[in-house]
């Protein structure tokens, strides 16, 4: 948890102070039972969920409150938990075999252990009406053994979000398109006394984006199903990521004192991204609003990237690695709860969340509603995707993805080589 | 100790013929006391000041007197609603955890100091081991059970396991003060009709009132401070308490960092009060019940 | 209430003379005590439901802390006990029996055996520093000076304030690049380098945290050493100081030795301290970077509320308790020894 290492999904978009949670007072004082279809038609859904941040914050009551109006035998209980402190409690709650009717998941591995544990409603056909109108890339996290478990609201990429302003005081003309054009700007930024990397070393997730592009780069985009069902991360493609994130890190690319520091917190990764003292962040869609949150607004000097690709290898520039948040239900949660999610996507719903930049579209041609040049072109990169993989630690189990992240931490600290870093995943990967 | 504090003067630090070293001396001391005394204050006046400060003014001057003093930090948090009922619950649980504490303590402490029985030193072995057992090991296990007892999400589930964790301290301490009560006092209590239930409350508890005041002072400070438990148990905003409330602030406002300083500040007021008014007890109850365990 | 507990009022008023068991006995050595009811007790079958009922006239007493503390605290032992046997991800009951390989796993793990090294490392330093700090302050508050009561109550303040305020507001002073620390060492020639270090770096993270452990706890170690010095008569010193011992050396060889006990108490409580250290590193470090400032603890909850591997995690907190036993046993039975035979002997000396 940490001080202040809410990770990136809490922070699709710009927290900043407001009301507090209380704004959701009003809502919490009905009696409280378990849900379930109550005899007298009442009908009370839990609903969990990670909206501390604004715009989420003041946005989540108002759906509430004009779904509550539209079903007026239904009381949804919101509980809004911060991102870590909604990671520790949903361990929890599942060791305990009890989870709400709604809650925000991320699909891939921590998804299927909840669903092997029998505690996920399937929603392949009660949701077949809501998912035909879905993106299908978005709802591949939720969807195991092709029965569709969540129902995705937001979806994006990862890549490089730069400051063109501080390329060009480099001499930096474009934006690297391989990796030794990417290492070759990196040399040329330090020389020119600017910091190229601004890095969350303390939250490790976004160390662990590097190291799984550099993989998909090199073994193309499929390497990590493999090595999931072989249980065996050994093979050479993912050693020779860990050589090459070793080049980078070699140069010591990053600010001051990365290790300890967070990501949206005051000096951390957004913060020096959005004054403009690091020129450029390996962060997800959410990255602008963040930075607009934490340091400021660098406008048009803002630009984005694809991850670049490496000589010789078989990957793609348009092999994505991303991924983006949903809801899930608890098995036997009540029909009003899909009717919730139904209309928690419902066009007006999905405008006001687009629009406000809270999340990237999930809705087939919800796109026109961005405006922003920037996320235009995460848009465009995510529709023409031609291979997809989830963040890695949400598509493993959890105990390979911390293990990934923490390796990978390790490995740019250099405090690991790249074969140990293997070793570890691989062993991490047999012993779950 | 506090009695000690009041009426054994302390011995002379130095030989009283040697005027000018003692005025030295005690030069030196009142600077060392005095650093000291700085590196325990600073971090602390730090958060008091930064909370008038917005947070552009603490970036830029994270030192100075706040100019302009923004009172708007502190009055926020303290019109809000969530703050206070975040106060009222951890006062709540706190009361209650130590009722629980206290009560059900006092009553094994007698036992264990008063009476010889049949596995009397087993089951005292039994508590003193809870010592040993840190409460976060025990959290997950816990969370289970709180489950299957349908606890969660209801104060009982926070208030219930700290006093059985609140137990073994309590019980270690009471049980030294009545072990020093002579045993003529209940034999006389005895030939008056008293029960031993009537002697343990009508004439031992009364007389335990000062072991009582330090046992029931320790119990309210872990308890508001306790913050695992409560953050797992309780997952509605309407149950949190002020640690908890205290990290989740801190996740929400990251990037406010003066308001999250005046959050702290305001958090740790009732504590500090508290000690402020019981010093005594909580301090002549923590190196009791240290040199005691 | 007047009459007296549920048990038969005619039990007390015998057992108050039976010579085995008189209720003052407490002061007698323990030892002696579990077997003495017992052999006074000639006729054994018809004593059985008299003896219960002579045992429950006492133990009632117990019984309200008894099921508190089995439900609460031995259950949940008991769960993360046998839970250390199975590989399970803590959905549903426990299935998959691996015997000892958690266990095995634990002993090879170098992040446990890390922690180990780590929780050495706390140890050997509250030792070498905060005890010196803590009994030199004691001394020195100890003499007569002027607003000594005021610095006694500031210095003890942090131990009250919780963990997570104190997590929190030094995540903030030692935030790279805008906290105050890094302010205040910035222009000074030996500790500028340790600017945007602190918490960040490998190797002065551990530093770092002692120096917060060390604002927080050395008051109330202190305080421990203020009582064990108020219990000094202070004629033995003023007798050593009319002798001609400077302060030096009545500290060395009359108060220091006195202040044994104190100090034997102030070690145990620093080890098994460390070893349950958990809420102050989570909230700042949890644990980073690197590892670097990792705990027993911490790793126990990483892998049983981050990774889901529960049977592990127990076996970790298995450890932990085990760890904590022996040593308190061990330290108990060798160091304590003497302090709590003096106790015995010198019945109702307030300590």
């Amino acid at each position: 948890m940490g001080i202040a290492s809410p990770s990136r999904r809490s922070f699709l978009s710009a927290a900043s102070a407001g009301a507090l949670v209380a704004a959701t007072g009003p809502l919490l004082g009905a009696c409280g039972n378990d849900g379930g279809s109550g005899a007298g038609g009442k009908v009370t859904l839990e609903f969990w969920n990670i909206a501390t941040t604004e715009p989420q914050k003041t946005q989540y009551p108002k759906v509430v409150q004009a779904f509550q109006a539209a079903n007026p035998n239904v009381t949804v209980r919101m509980t809004a938990l911060e991102n870590e402190a909604y990671k520790a409690k949903m361990t929890a709650q599942t060791t305990s075999g009890k989870l709400p009717d709604i809650f925000v998941s991320w699909g891939g591995g921590v998804l299927k252990q909840q669903v092997e544990a029998g505690l996920v409603e399937d929603l392949t056909r009660r949701a077949a009406d809501l998912s035909a109108t879905l993106n299908p890339l978005s709802m591949e996290a939720y969807r195991f053994d092709g029965r569709l478990y969540g129902i995705p609201y937001d979806m994006g990429m990862v890549g490089f979000w730069y400051n063109k302003r501080l390329f060009a005081k480099a001499g930096v003309k474009q934006p690297p398109a391989t990796w030794s054009a990417f290492l070759d700007a990196v040399r040329r930024l330090k020389a020119a006394g600017i910091t190229p990397i601004a890095l969350a070393g303390k939250e490790k997730w976004p160390g662990h984006y590097y190291w799984s592009y550099l993989a998909m780069r090199i073994g193309g985009g499929a390497v990590f199903e493999q090595a999931e069902t072989s249980r065996d991360f050994s093979a050479p493609v993912f050693v020779d990521a860990g050589r090459r994130l070793k080049e980078l890190a070699d140069l010591q690319p990053f600010q001051q004192g990365y290790q300890g520091a967070g990501y949206p917190t005051p000096g951390g990764q957004a913060a020096l991204m959005g004054t403009g003292r690091a020129a450029m962040e390996l962060m997800g869609q959410w990255a602008p609003s963040v930075q607009e949150d934490a340091g400021g607004d660098l406008g048009a000097d803002l630009g984005f990237f694809p991850f670049p690709t490496v000589e010789g290898g078989k990957g793609t520039l348009t092999e994505v690695f991303g991924g983006g948040n949903g809801h899930a239900l608890r098995k036997g949660a009540p029909k009003e709860a899909m009717d919730f999610l139904r209309f928690f996507l419902n066009a007006e719903n999905e405008r006001m969340f687009v629009s406000s930049g809270a999340f990237m579209p999930v809705v087939k041609g919800a796109e026109s509603a961005i405006t922003d040049p920037n996320r235009k072109q995460v848009a465009q990169a995510m529709t023409g995707a031609t291979g997809f993989q989830l963040f890695l630690d949400q598509a493993f189990a959890p105990a390979v993805g911390q293990q990934v992240n923490d390796s990978v931490a390790e490995l740019i600290a250099g405090r690991a080589t790249p074969e140990q870093v293997t070793r570890s995943i691989t062993q991490a990967a047999r012993t779950q | 100790m506090s009695t000690a504090a009041q009426s054994t003067p302390a011995p002379a630090p130095s030989a009283p013929s040697r005027r000018p070293r003692r005025w030295t001396g005690s030069l030196a001391r009142h600077l060392t006391v005095w650093v000291i005394g700085a590196f325990i204050v600073v971090p602390l006046g730090y958060a008091v000041l930064s909370g008038f400060k917005s947070t552009g003014d603490l970036s830029r001057d994270p030192f100075g007197l706040p100019s302009p003093w923004r009172g708007s930090n502190y009055t926020g948090i303290l019109t809000s609603d969530t703050f206070w009922r975040q106060i009222a619950n951890s006062a709540g649980i706190a009361i209650a955890t130590t009722a629980l504490t206290v009560g059900v303590s006092a009553m094994a402490a007698f036992a264990f100091a008063r009476y010889a029985f049949r596995g009397r030193e087993m089951f005292f072995t039994l508590f003193a081991m809870g010592l040993m057992f840190p409460f976060a090991v025990a959290v997950l296990p816990l969370f289970v059970l709180l489950r299957a007892f349908g606890l969660l999400d209801n104060p009982l589930g926070v208030v219930l396991p700290q006093a059985a964790f609140g137990l073994p301290m309590t019980i270690i301490i009471l049980r030294g003060f009545f072990r020093t009560i002579p045993a003529e006092l209940e034999e006389a209590a005895t030939m008056d009709g008293c029960g031993r239930f009537g002697f343990f409350w009508r004439i031992l508890l009364p007389m335990a009132r000062p072991a009582l005041g330090t046992v029931a002072v320790l119990a309210t400070v872990t308890s508001w401070n306790n913050f695992f438990l409560p953050l797992l148990v309780l997952s509605q905003p309407r149950w949190q308490t002020i640690p908890v409330g205290v990290q989740q602030f801190q996740g929400q406002y990251a990037t406010d960092y003066a308001l999250v300083l005046a959050y702290i500040v305001l958090a740790m007021v009732p504590a500090l009060a508290f000690y402020a008014v019981a010093e005594r007890q909580l301090i002549s109850g923590l190196t009791a019940g240290a040199t005691k365990g | 209430m007047t009459s007296g507990p549920p048990a038969t009022p005619g039990a007390s008023a015998p057992a108050t003379s039976t010579p085995g068991a008189p209720p003052g006995d407490a002061a007698a050595p323990d030892a002696s005590t579990p077997d003495a009811s017992g052999a006074t007790v000639p006729a054994r079958s018809a004593a059985r439901p008299r003896r219960l009922r002579r045992w429950l006239s006492s133990a009632w007493f117990l019984i309200p802390a008894l099921v508190l503390f089995a439900l609460f605290v031995l259950l949940p032992i008991a769960i993360a006990g046998y839970a250390a046997f199975f590989r399970w991800g803590g959905f549903g009951p426990p299935s998959e029996f691996v015997g000892l390989d958690n266990f095995t796993r634990m002993a090879g793990d170098p992040i446990f055996r890390g922690d180990l090294w780590r929780g050495l490392v706390l140890v050997l330093l509250s030792l070498v520093l905060q005890l010196p700090l803590a009994v030199g302050t004691a001394v020195l508050l100890n003499g007569r000076m002027r607003g000594r009561a005021v610095y006694r109550m500031v210095f003890f303040a942090p131990y009250v304030l919780s963990e997570v305020v104190t997590g929190v507001l030094f995540g903030m002073i030692f935030l790279p690049g805008g906290g105050l620390a890094d302010h205040l060492v910035e222009d000074l020639p030996l500790l500028g380098g340790l600017a945007g270090r602190w918490f960040s770096d490998p190797s002065t993270a551990m530093p770092t945290l002692f120096l917060v452990m060390t604002w927080k706890y050395f008051g109330f170690h202190m305080m421990l050493y203020l009582a064990g010095l108020q219990s000094i008569p202070g004629e033995v010193l003023e007798a050593a100081s009319i002798d001609g011992a400077g302060a030096w050396r009545r500290f060395r060889h009359i108060v220091l030795p006195l202040l044994g006990p104190t100090l034997r108490i102030s070690v145990f409580l620093s080890v098994i301290g460390s070893i349950q250290l958990f809420d102050l590193v989570w909230v700042i470090t949890a644990g980073g970077p690197s590892h670097s400032t990792e705990t027993m603890s911490i790793t126990m909850f990483q892998y049983g509320f981050k990774r889901y591997q529960v049977g592990y995690a127990s076996a970790i907190s298995v450890a932990m308790f085990a760890i904590s036993l022996v040593f308190s046993l061990l330290y108990q039975r060798y160091v304590l020894h003497r302090d709590l035979r003096g106790a015995v002997t010198a019945p109702g000396a307030p300590r």
